[in-house]
């Protein structure tokens, strides 16, 4: 069974986000890069159904600049057979939509049963690529996925998430796409023998005129970035306790409306 | 929680030391910078992620012997499994042995970020990376077919077994026997302790590396050799036979890596413990176990370092957040906002001595590992750099170990003060640093042990051409930096101290001739002390220079960082260039004036207390 993982690769978690001189995009100086983690669980998982089935291959994609390929490099560290690079300045400022079509155009010439990412990548929380990606190629798709199971024939998956009080489960006919949810699986780490045999893989550039795409302005544009205002200081309330627990509780009450 | 500064490990090795260029040698052409950051970058996640949160409740929980078993603190069996699982502690062992061949230079800094994160579970790796290199070099074949896989694929652990209780410091007063049973197979008897590593619940089996007297065999160093001695039998198909007659009799009860367990073991209580000699060689123990202890001072060097690292980076973190007083601009007014206490001098003053010396210790010690590197690399072209090269490695390696085992521990003293109380209770973890820290300055030969190898083996191995060679290289850098702007009058300081250096080494020499043994022994440390603080000097002025070099100014909108950094490293220069590197000065006076003091008051005038 051949799956594409979609990935792509944000800030680390760690970062202390900056906002840069152009206003409409963060300063990006020092910032350490990593693959979107609700990504590196498509990819665990993309690999997972690889080794449970015996056979089959795991294709990584991603959009973006140069410094991409280190993602795309950890991702066949982590084991998987190749990679996919769109890389074409004519993708400078795409857009989730802008976005899909490249991919859903990668995905027509793989052919893959399965397309796996993560529920979103966690740099602008958009979450709308694998829906539009899923619309554009007329396949199902399951968000916040935390379980799947592929049958043996490899015609459906049967894929679970979790909603309040109980799971919600579907079956999805193949070639489907599922946008993976934390609890999904714990995602291996590159081991040295990975890494060091990760070289040796192929990472494909893509360019826009290779899926027959044309540059397109983007449908969405970025106005402007802030940063969320300082949050207030703590109040301490002063007094003795009975006093203190009043003044507390019309605190909550009248200022705060918590109570 | 465990800090690292992949930023300036990633400027010591690439942009001051330039490992990369080991990528361009034969030896180390499978290999790039981009495979070697993926390792890092996987290592640092693994020492955040898996041992690192294991740290305090491993040193709360502590080992405990039941049944004659030792069982580790929850949490060390997985991320055991884990790290063997990655391959890391495989590294830098050949490929031809099953390992990625990866420079040692790269190692240093794996082996730091793991004991930093966790420097009580490392010791159980540590000491199996560190039995498996010494097979890897000195065992028969047919011994390494059977121990280095499962050693390297984490089911078999290692240790060196050299101390006895009357043979410490002394490892020629060994006791432990061996008697010739057949072919290379011998009956062990003794009792060993102080091992660390002992016994555990980590792998399937443990190889011992065991120092005895084989029966006959001349008294002194002269007449050990060594053996393997699995907990557990091996067969020669490598399956597991009957257990080999070593009893744990105890574990220590110890001041800090209370996580690792320190076992005294019994060999041969039963008559039945069985050794086989390393490499079929007789009495060539002492040369055959100064392959791992090589290896090991130099990791306990790094131990220094990454305890040190960690201390320094949670100290820094601490005075970024404590409030505590107002600015001393405002002294007079009681209503002035508080303010960080990195905004303090005091503060800022302790911050920078630490910083200095850690990252001049990491420099140090990646330094060392490329010029062992560099040995290997060179060996079969150019056997002149080669002998350089091992030359230093000879030189430097007590100095790594001793001074930075020393300083570890005087960095975290600093890390708790600059806590204050906050940092003398188990909430914060700069006090289990200082506790871990203070083992590195005792194990793996003593400090002292370290400057006499100094003074009295490697200053005059090669007719004196490693401390020669050492200090023609700092002649260099002082001549063609002499009068860089901002760093002249540092750089004129090191050339006055390294030729200090040089008067108290001549006068090393006179004491030797005029046999003064005592003398010479009285001040080793102090000299062991001068060499590496000149050392230290010398690598923070020139990443001082690197840096400058290559950020120099604030000149657009992402160059602040850079500017700082490069700034940080200037700064952290000039503060030990003025504060420490004067006390060199100090110690060469008093032993140029051969000062006896502590050799000639009498016994009884120490006190007259009992």
């Amino acid at each position: 069974m051949k799956i594409l993982v979609a990935i792509k690769q944000v800030p680390d978690t760690a970062t202390q986000v900056k906002i840069g001189a152009d206003p409409r995009a963060i300063d990006t100086a020092g910032i350490t890069w990593i693959v979107s983690p609700y990504d590196e669980f498509a990819v665990e998982e993309a690999l997972r159904v690889k080794e449970k089935r015996g056979q089959g291959e795991v294709v990584a994609v991603s959009l973006g600049p140069d410094r991409v390929k280190e993602a795309l490099r950890s991702c066949l560290a982590m084991g998987c057979d190749r990679a996919i690079h769109l890389n074409d300045p004519a993708w400078n400022g795409a857009d989730t939509l802008a976005t899909a079509k490249a991919l859903a155009a990668v995905i027509k010439q793989e052919a893959p049963q399965l397309v796996l990412s993560g529920r979103q990548a966690i740099d602008d929380d958009m979450g709308a690529v694998t829906a539009q990606l899923a619309e554009l190629l007329g396949w199902p798709c399951a968000y916040w996925i935390m379980e799947e199971a592929i049958d043996a024939d490899g015609k459906t998956v049967r894929a679970a998430r979790q909603m309040e009080g109980g799971v919600e489960v579907f079956d999805l006919p193949l070639p489907a796409i599922l946008a993976a949810q934390k609890g999904l699986n714990e995602p291996r780490y590159p081991t040295l023998k990975g890494i060091m045999g990760a070289k040796k893989k192929e990472i494909r550039d893509v360019k826009a005129a290779d899926l027959g795409l044309a540059a397109e302005p983007a449908q969405l544009s970025i106005v402007g970035l802030e940063a969320p205002p300082p949050r207030p200081p703590g109040r301490v309330i002063q007094g003795d306790v009975p006093t203190a627990v009043k003044e507390l509780v019309r605190a909550l009450r009248e200022d705060a409306k918590a109570i | 929680m465990y800090k690292a500064d992949l930023r300036a490990i990633r400027f010591t090795l690439y942009e001051h030391l330039k490992v990369q260029r080991l990528f361009e040698l034969e030896t180390y052409a499978h290999l790039s910078r981009e495979e070697c950051d993926a390792i890092i970058d996987q290592c640092f996640r693994f020492a955040t992620e898996v041992t690192g949160p294991l740290n305090a409740s491993g040193d709360r929980t502590g080992c405990r012997l039941a049944d004659g078993r030792v069982s580790t603190p929850p949490g060390f069996k997985e991320a055991w499994k884990k790290l063997f699982e990655l391959g890391l502690m495989s590294f830098t062992i050949p490929v031809k042995a099953g390992g990625f061949g990866g420079p040692h230079a790269i190692g240093v800094i794996l082996a730091e970020l793991q004991s930093g994160a966790n420097t009580a579970f490392n010791m159980y790796p540590g000491l199996t990376h560190g039995a498996a290199d010494l097979l890897e070099h000195c065992a028969l074949p047919e011994d390494q077919q059977r121990f280095l896989p499962p050693m390297l694929d984490g089911r078999f652990a290692g240790t060196m077994c050299l101390t006895e209780p009357h043979a410490g410091s002394d490892v020629g007063a060994t006791r432990t026997r061996a008697r010739h049973l057949e072919g290379n197979v011998y009956a062990l008897s003794g009792t060993k302790c102080f091992i660390s590593s002992g016994d555990h619940d980590l792998s399937e089996n443990i190889v011992h590396l065991v120092l005895a007297r084989i029966e006959g065999a001349p008294a002194g160093t002269k007449g050990l050799s060594l053996f393997i001695v699995p907990k557990i039998w091996v067969n020669e198909d490598g399956s597991l036979g009957a257990p080999n007659d070593v009893a744990t009799a105890s574990i220590e009860h110890k001041l800090g890596i209370k996580a690792s367990a320190t076992a005294v073991l019994n060999f041969g209580e039963n008559g039945r413990c069985r050794g086989i000699l390393v490499g079929g060689r007789p009495h060539e123990g002492m040369r055959q176990m100064f392959r791992m202890m090589n290896g090991a001072r130099i990791a306990v060097g790094v131990q220094g370092i990454a305890v040190a690292s960690a201390a320094y980076l949670n100290a820094l973190a601490y005075a970024r957040e404590r409030l505590q007083g107002s600015s001393v601009r405002h002294f007079k007014d009681p209503t002035a906002p508080r303010v960080p206490i990195i905004e303090h001098a005091d503060i800022r003053r302790m911050l920078l001595e630490m910083k200095a010396k850690v990252e001049g210790m990491r420099t140090l010690a990646v330094k060392l590992a490329l010029h062992a590197d560099l040995a290997a690399a060179l060996a079969a072209t150019d056997e002149g750099q080669a002998a350089y090269h091992e030359g230093q490695v000879d030189l430097l390696t007590p100095v790594v170990k001793a001074y930075c085992a020393d300083q570890a521990f005087r960095i975290c003293e600093m890390a708790i003060q600059i806590y204050g109380g906050a940092g003398y209770v188990q909430d914060h973890p700069v006090e289990q640093y200082l506790r871990d820290a203070k083992i590195f300055s005792i194990y793996e030969g003593t400090n002292h042990i370290q400057a006499l190898d100094l003074v009295a083996r490697k200053l005059q191995s090669r007719g004196g051409e490693n401390l020669t060679a050492f200090l023609k290289e700092i002649g260099g850098f002082v001549a063609e930096h002499g009068a860089r702007p901002g760093l002249a009058a540092e750089v004129r300081a090191l050339g006055e101290a390294a030729a200090a250096l040089q008067r108290a080494a001549g006068a090393l020499l006179e004491f030797f001739m005029g046999g003064k043994l005592d003398q010479v022994t009285m001040v080793a440390n102090a000299f062991l002390e001068i060499v590496a603080e000149v050392t230290i000097a010398h690598l923070l002025l020139e990443a001082a220079v690197v840096a400058g070099a290559g950020h120099g100014a604030a000149d657009d909108e992402h160059g602040q960082e850079e500017f700082d950094f490069a700034r940080g490293k200037a700064m952290a220069a000039k503060h030990f260039v003025n504060y420490v590197l004067p006390g060199v000065h100090t110690k060469v006076s008093a032993i140029t004036g051969g000062d006896r003091s502590a050799l000639d008051i009498p016994d009884g005038g120490f006190s007259t207390a009992r």
